[in-house]
């Protein structure tokens, strides 16, 4: 929900980097930003450590003084519950991730090509969208879910994110960027509608395509309020949901195993991240230059 | 060109008007009905309609009230911090250096991580006996039971909130930065400018729009600040914690009712729906502009 959009130019080739600067003149900034960044990070590592170690209470000096094993993660993979929790969460989120990116290609595409009337009010109904925070339709959205017999479903959980704003706004904006010739020349050519768009378009597309689907994997595999609201049964609960009420449970908190449950949780989003950093920042990047 | 035939073109559109219809105009009309009603789906027999008393019961009931100032020091008390550390992480990491993309994929972590998982984490790291408290014993200093006292738990949530957002921002403040013409800096150089005169009188005037832009997307965010409170304190002590949105679920999902919380709901649509306008007004430029 920012003003980042990926352009083609942006997406395409890099530019000739300049060469690294010396050694030395960076070594500087490392001596101040590196304390900064570990510090930063320090919740992250008391997460590992904890999710290590059997006996450690919560307390990173227990954890690191004690012998740390993969217990935690035996037990969590052992638990028919949390393994559930997994389940649904990479189901719906490939679903949701598939769903967004097929939509904002057609609609995106669509849109930015002026194929359909009241393009200005289409637009305008997508930007707002995309301006509004999600979460102030809680209510209104689990009203209609409720109405269409929808709580308590994978649909609950898929549907109401199959299509995006954002994304197609992302779409959009790349496609503005985007030469007509191919596409004329094919229909010269004697090509189908869908040939065009499946053959020609979705191609051209496929570098911002790629930053929707990691993106909408981001928010989707994170999302918490929507599936806490419309999902009641323990089988239909995400890995957030799972945990945040794993946490809440009568019995005291077992830190190793929540540890563990969380960093099962972290690791696909912060690997996607490591991944695809270069798409996901300079995508963001490249939007606050027009 | 005109090469695409108007089924195709339809078809291919189809979704987001399905979409906007289903999941954005008709539950906006429908909770707009029922907040003038005493909808609740536990009780038997339908919605009575009753007016505007549901606002009006709102605007008398303190807990609203305690809930919006809550949400309100929440906002006035990280953004100012998030802002700045923010545009100081920026700054750092915007000049090349080797190493440097590792520093602004470690900054901008917390940011992909769930906030489920970021809040337990906290939770664990402010409990009584925690890390947190090791660690300011260690060093001589008062050890607060953090997330158990109302004095200290919505604090200890927005330190967490500062800590997980800024990275965000700093990557807006990058694009920002990266946006400004090489060549002022090169002149004012000539000129003998010190990195402090650049940094007064070239980056932060040509940075107004991006700090802007900044702080209202942060406003937005944070008057829906749910998941932290939900995982780390559940609202309280004392509804200390119990912000808008954790007001309005637990008025719509613990007491079921509806009607009312529709209203709340309308109350926070309007007050998002001022600042997102005032963030399109700000940003309409580059996004809506862009493609006419």
């Amino acid at each position: 929900m920012t003003a980042a959009t990926a352009t083609p130019a942006a997406l395409g080739e890099r530019e000739l980097a300049p060469p690294p600067p010396p050694w030395g003149a960076s070594a500087l900034r490392w001596l101040w930003l590196g304390p900064l960044l570990v510090s930063m990070l320090l919740p992250f590592v008391w997460m590992a450590a904890v999710s290590l170690s059997a006996s450690s209470g919560g307390s990173l000096s227990r954890a690191l003084s004690g012998p740390l094993g993969l217990d935690n993660y035996r037990a969590l993979f052992g638990s028919a519950h949390l393994g559930r929790y997994l389940f649904n969460s990479a189901f719906v989120a490939s679903l949701v991730v598939l769903l967004n990116v097929a939509t904002a290609a057609s609609v995106g595409y669509v849109l930015a090509r002026q194929r359909v009337p009241g393009e200005k009010f289409w637009s305008f109904g997508i930007v707002a969208t995309l301006m509004l925070p999600k979460q102030v339709l809680m209510i209104p959205l689990y009203l209609v879910m409720a109405r269409l017999r929808l709580l308590d479903t994978y649909s609950a959980l898929v549907l109401p994110f199959a299509v995006d704003a954002f994304s197609i706004f992302m779409v959009r904006q790349y496609v503005l960027g985007l030469p007509h010739e191919l596409e004329e020349a094919a229909r010269v050519d004697g090509a189908s509608d869908w040939m065009i768009f499946t053959r020609i378009v979705v191609p051209l597309m496929s570098p911002v395509l790629a930053v929707v689907a990691i993106q909408s994997f981001l928010a989707n595999w994170n999302s918490f309020l929507f599936p806490l609201i419309f999902i009641d049964s323990d089988r239909l609960r995400t890995l957030p949901v799972g945990l945040a009420l794993l946490s809440q449970s009568e019995h005291s908190v077992d830190w190793g195993f929540l540890m563990a449950g969380s960093t099962v949780a972290s690791l696909p989003v912060i690997a996607v991240f490591v991944a695809f950093q270069r798409h996901i920042l300079s995508g963001l990047l490249a939007g606050a230059e027009k | 060109m005109r090469a695409y035939s108007r089924a195709t073109s339809w078809t291919l559109f189809a979704p987001w008007v399905l979409a906007f219809a289903m999941f954005g105009l008709f539950p906006f009309a429908f909770s707009l009905w029922a907040s003038f009603t005493d909808y609740s789906p536990i009780r038997a027999g339908g919605a009575r309609f009753v007016g505007l008393d549901n606002y009006v019961r709102a605007l008398h009931e303190p807990a609203f009230w305690s809930s919006l100032q809550t949400t309100g020091t929440f906002v006035i008390g990280t953004i100012p911090f998030t802002t700045l550390l923010a545009l100081a992480l920026a700054l750092a990491v915007q000049p090349a250096f080797r190493g440097r993309s590792m520093f602004r994929v470690g900054f901008f972590l917390p940011s992909v991580v769930s906030v489920v998982v970021l809040s337990l984490v906290f939770k664990g790291l402010y409990a009584p006996n925690g890390s947190l408290n090791a660690l300011l014993r260690l060093a001589g200093l008062p050890t607060p039971s953090w997330l158990l006292d109302p004095r200290t738990a919505l604090p200890a949530i927005m330190a967490m909130d500062v800590w997980s957002a800024s990275g965000y921002y700093m990557v807006i403040f990058l694009a920002g930065l990266e946006a400004i013409p090489r060549e002022l800096y090169d002149a004012a150089r000539l000129e003998g400018a010190t990195w402090r005169d650049c940094l007064i009188h070239i980056t932060l005037p040509l940075l107004r729009p991006t700090l802007l832009f900044v702080i209202v997307v942060n406003t937005v965010r944070s008057l829906q600040i749910f998941a932290e409170v939900f995982v780390m304190t559940r609202g309280g002590p004392l509804h200390s914690t119990s912000t808008v949105v954790y007001y309005l679920y637990e008025q719509a999902f613990y007491r079921f009712d509806l009607g009312y919380a529709s209203a709340v709901g309308y109350l926070l649509f309007v007050l998002t729906l001022l600042l997102a306008l005032a963030q399109m007004k700000l940003v309409g430029g580059r996004t809506a502009g862009a493609g006419a």
